[in-house]
């Protein structure tokens, strides 16, 4: 799926990844691709300055931890996060359903003729 | 940039190269952005360590990780914004901090020197200083707003406002010009009256707060060119 149609929507992709606990950088791409069964497979580098941005606007929240000798930054959700991801949720069934209705071929006898 | 999960010298110097990259297109010291690129090298040996557990050979592992990464211009690009947005929030954040500060330095010089209004009337000001301080008042007004807006573009309540990543640096730029209007003035007040009342300023008191508006007007002058200098590399 390329970058430009998830455009608008990473951060609430990137929220929900976080919803079940911490992740560093890499291991939310992973989630990301097996989440999506591969569907979403953006640039890994590109994951970065997005989840800086959700950092400075308080959704989710960055440490650097050390495991097994290896130094990586640890993202988790924020209160506020959680309540942005709930309403990501909201906004996009909303949208999704709108859309659906709209790209569903007319039946024939409703088409204008 | 070593870790005890780092590939072969050839392959870590391909890492090397990207990271040196990805830096070279950062505005700023790499020093400011070490951060950034300490967290690309560990998801970077990460991803090495993905692909190698897949099967590839390390040098080639090291390969997709880096193609996997993608174009070091879209990554630093992407950092861009907040680089721009951290240093927005500092020069402003500076800005507003200081102002009372130089501020209260001014008012100290003005009491001890038997220049402040008696009795709060403003009309026992001279015209010339009534002017003077009215455009201090104006130019602090400018940087006390530029620096709000600026801190509030770049924090929490950031996530209501319209992603426009140059309205920041534009506010806190806004702020320093402002800080420079300030400072100039009072020091051009001061020089009025070395010129026509030296006798009746108290030296010491005077000495500080012209000190600190000179400290304060270089930074503020260095703060703004930053600022305008990283807002026309975002679009």
């Amino acid at each position: 799926m390329r970058a430009e149609i998830l455009k608008g929507h990473l951060d609430g992709i990137l929220l929900a990844v976080l919803e079940p606990g911490p992740r560093h950088g890499y291991a939310i791409m992973e989630a990301l691709r097996d989440r999506s069964a591969g569907h979403v497979d953006l640039p890994t580098g590109t994951i970065y300055p997005a989840l800086h941005r959700l950092e400075r606007a308080g959704l989710v929240r960055a440490s650097w931890s050390t495991a097994g000798g290896r130094r990586r930054r640890v993202y988790e959700l924020t209160p506020a996060g959680r309540r942005a991801l709930d309403s990501e949720r909201s906004t996009w069934r909303d949208f999704s359903a709108a859309v659906t209705t709209l790209l569903q071929p007319l039946p024939l006898a409703a088409r204008p003729q | 940039m070593n870790s005890p999960a780092a590939p072969a010298s050839g392959a870590q110097s391909a890492v090397e190269r990207y990271l040196t990259e990805v830096s070279a297109r950062l505005p700023g010291s790499p020093r400011a952005h070490s951060d950034i690129v300490a967290e690309l090298h560990s998801g970077l040996v990460d991803a090495t360590d993905a692909h190698c557990a897949a099967g590839l050979p390390p040098a080639k592992a090291v390969q997709a990780a880096i193609d996997e990464f993608g174009d070091p211009a879209r990554v630093a690009d992407g950092f861009r914004a907040g680089i721009a947005a951290g240093l927005a929030r500092r020069c402003a954040v500076a800005m507003l901090v200081t102002g009372p500060l130089v501020g209260a330095l001014w008012i100290i010089t003005a009491v001890a020197s038997h220049m402040a209004p008696q009795h709060h009337e403003w009309a026992d000001l001279s015209p010339g200083l009534q002017v003077g301080v009215s455009l201090i008042a104006v130019a602090a007004g400018v940087t006390a707003c530029g620096a709000l807006f600026g801190i509030v573009a770049t924090g929490r309540l950031s996530r209501w406002l319209p992603a426009l990543p140059r309205r920041a640096p534009a506010a806190a730029a806004v702020a320093g010009f402002g800080a420079i209007g300030a400072d100039g003035l009072g020091l051009a007040l001061l020089g009025v009256q070395l010129a026509t009342a030296a006798g009746r300023l108290s030296p010491w008191p005077a000495a500080a707060a012209a000190a600190a508006s000179i400290a304060r007007l270089m930074f503020a002058r260095r703060a703004a060119r930053r600022c305008l200098a990283i807002r026309a590399g975002l679009t």
